[in-house]
């Protein structure tokens, strides 16, 4: 297979969403001497562009898209480590996502997580019930630029408000914008809290995270 | 106005016998092999004294299918709804529907101002009041949330309701030991003692499975509270074809089934004959952005799960209404639940919420209340037994009006013409002589009650002390 053959099977493999060929064809292409830069951006990053034309045609629906992310993700495992020390992926920006503490639910900020991987963006999953003072150390660690909180309670939506508050303390609110959402979320409770945003889906959910890092939506 | 449950000796069947047995297999199948996350030292300890494989590292439980059976045996098929008010008693029983409001909703549309705000208390309150008079609700969802109350907000949505109005409330918020705990305190200062709390229940709690096949540490824990206390409690799974289930519906009714069905063997294994109901309420996701979605074209109908109740031996609670519509009086506010009332009384549900919340179940219009009570109606007068005697064959009038006459000068239709109709909100007469907008008719309603409606207050004594137990549970909460 010449290399340009791989490039275009693993932009085919996030296209079609198959995870096991996209890890297949990443190692096959590190022992063809490829860059592992040039697969990420001529071949992952190709194919998951794709996918989102093909998910705003129409085409696709979200486990398309959700697949094409984890076939992504897994060929991205092989291949990053093997990133020369200058070489970096470009990302859109660093992101904490989880659930706020008291709420196990896990699906939605799930898929904010897979639709922001798939969109060009870092995002460090802390996972549920967790306080606000954990978003908070996880965005100082990961630099962050961005946390996303989920409440699905109205019994925990004021964690989310403590989130906003613990960032003023540590002195972080004006490097961290916050988004939240969550069943019983509203624009107006965003407002009132002091968020930088709500989203209302996951798709809705990428659009915000773009326009708060300033990036074209 | 007296409680008018929907009353019907007709009968629909949905599922089959043989369907019906499978889908118990699947249940019995996932909480043996596949089991459920119960993250509640309390629950797992309660589970692993029975029998039950218990993986306290990932906190998943797997219950063999005769431990099932077992716990299942002692579920109560019927049991009471108690009220303050004795006369709205509700008697679980066959082909009797009663119908709640929607509730816990977050915002509303301001009934004065008309602008769109987070709710609280004073929602609750108001809307009470309005429940209360109207006889489609035989019991109350505190409708939209207490937000001003922080982690109390539960207990003063008890307190909302409580003290304006007397039916039973089922509140859908009162998670976790704490708050359970003063939710049975209050309780038992408005029956008078724990004994007669237990005897008539005041209240009775919903709390919500987590989909796919887990369940909350606060919801479980302060169930088992409730249970103890002879309160009933209601399991309620809301499966996402797509994402938190299958995209198919037994495969989304297996899941949530099996999550009501693992919660209602650890009610039963800590308190034996504990009242529980069952409540699984799908929905789909929206295939483009993972939105619930309740209502769409190509939908089975809502009401199979009713029926698996049924087969385990478990009463009930349906879901109606909630239409989508973020506007009340649009086609699709209609198009979306017309049916529901209906078809969940046709299949035989004890207990339905829930009238009167839009965009769903998350944003208040008053309004909504009044239209949702019509279509309620217009469902409860559908299923009414016809009357076919001599006086309503009329064959005395038709006799002598004969080919080609009119009955409007007979003396049975001037009697019945004034029954016949029910001049519900579409057929109200305006100043013009012409019938008036049923929106503008279901708003003056709701100020019409508002102004007029005062139910029996709560002894002072009462309304103190639930007063001292809110400030308690305040300063516990935050």
């Amino acid at each position: 297979m010449s290399k340009e053959e791989i490039i275009t099977r693993l932009a085919q493999s996030v296209i079609d969403g198959e995870p096991e060929d996209a890890v297949e064809l990443a190692k096959q292409a590190l022992d063809e001497g490829l860059d592992p830069l040039v697969c990420i951006n001529q071949g992952l990053t190709a194919g998951i562009n794709r996918v989102g034309e093909l998910f705003a045609s129409g085409e696709y629906f979200l486990p398309d898209l959700i697949i094409g992310g984890e076939a992504m993700k897994a060929a991205l495992a092989v291949l990053e480590p093997a990133l020369a020390g200058d070489q970096e992926r470009q990302i859109l920006g660093r992101v904490v996502l989880g659930t706020v503490r008291g709420d196990l639910h896990e699906i939605g900020k799930t898929l904010v997580g897979t639709m922001l991987t798939a969109n060009g963006f870092l995002v460090t999953d802390i996972g549920i019930d967790k306080p606000a003072a954990d978003f908070v150390s996880a965005a100082r660690e990961a630099n962050a630029t961005l946390i996303g909180a989920s409440a699905l309670l109205t019994t925990t939506m004021p964690e989310q408000q403590k989130i906003v508050e613990e960032l003023k303390e540590a002195g972080l609110r004006d490097q961290v914008r916050v988004m939240i959402g969550g069943a019983p979320i509203t624009q107006g409770w965003a407002d009132k809290i002091g968020a930088d945003g709500y989203a209302e889906d996951a798709i809705s959910a990428v659009a915000l995270a773009k326009q708060l890092v300033g990036v074209p939506v | 106005m007296p409680i008018e449950p929907i009353r019907t000796t007709f009968q629909i069947q949905l599922l089959s016998h043989e369907q019906l047995n499978r889908l118990q297999e699947a249940t019995l199948t996932i909480l043996e092999e596949v089991g459920v996350r119960f993250p509640s030292q309390k629950a797992l300890a309660i589970f692993a004294d029975h029998g039950a494989l218990v993986d306290h590292d990932t906190q998943i439980v797997r219950i063999p299918r005769d431990l099932v059976r077992r716990a299942m045996a002692t579920v109560p098929r019927y049991f009471n709804l108690g009220a303050r008010d004795p006369a709205c008693d509700l008697h679980l029983q066959e082909c009797v529907t009663y119908f709640a409001t929607d509730g816990c909703g977050v915002e509303t549309i301001d009934f004065e101002t008309g602008q769109r705000r987070s709710s609280v208390k004073a929602d609750v309150e108001r809307m009470a009041r309005v429940a209360d008079y109207l006889s489609s609700i035989a019991f109350y969802w505190p409708m939209i949330s207490a937000q001003d109350f922080g982690r109390a907000a539960p207990l003063h949505e008890l307190d909302a309701s409580w003290n304006n109005m007397g039916k039973h409330i089922q509140s859908e918020t009162l998670m976790g030991e704490v708050p359970a705990r003063y939710g049975i305190e209050m309780g038992t200062v408005i029956a008078g003692d724990k004994d007669e709390l237990r005897r008539r229940p005041l209240f009775s709690v919903v709390i919500c499975t987590i989909a796919p096949l887990a369940q909350d540490k606060e919801g479980i824990e302060g169930a088992l509270l409730l249970a103890e206390a002879g309160i009933p409690v209601g399991f309620l799974a809301m499966p996402t074809m797509g994402t938190t289930a299958p995209s198919t519906f037994a495969g989304a009714l297996a899941v949530g089934d099996a999550e009501i069905i693992s919660a209602t063997v650890l009610m039963q294994l800590a308190h034996p004959g504990a009242p529980v109901f069952h409540s699984l309420m799908e929905a789909w996701a929206d295939p483009r952005s993972g939105a619930y979605v309740a209502y769409q074209a190509k939908a089975r109908c809502r009401y199979a799960q009713i029926e698996l109740a049924h087969h385990w031996g478990m009463p009930a609670l349906g879901g109606a209404f909630g239409t989508e519509s973020v506007n009340p009086g649009t086609w699709q506010a209609a198009a979306d639940v017309a049916m529901d009332p209906i078809l969940v009384s046709l299949v035989g549900t004890e207990i339905v919420t829930g009238l009167g919340l839009n965009r769903s179940y998350t944003l208040l219009h008053a309004e909504s209340l009044i239209l949702d009570d019509e279509l309620y109606h217009r469902a409860r007068n559908t299923l009414m037994d016809l009357e076919v005697d001599d006086n309503t064959l009329a064959l005395d009038s038709i006799r002598a009006v004969g080919p080609g006459g009119h009955f409007m000068a007979q003396e049975h239709t001037r009697k019945h013409m004034r029954t016949m109709m029910e001049m519900g909100v579409t057929h109200q007469l305006g100043p013009d002589g012409k019938y008036r907008d049923p929106l503008e008719v279901a708003r003056e309603k709701v100020n019409w009650i508002l102004n007029n409606h005062q139910p029996e207050p709560l002894e002072e004594a009462k309304r103190a002390e639930l007063s001292r137990i809110l400030a308690a549970a305040g300063r516990e909460l935050g």
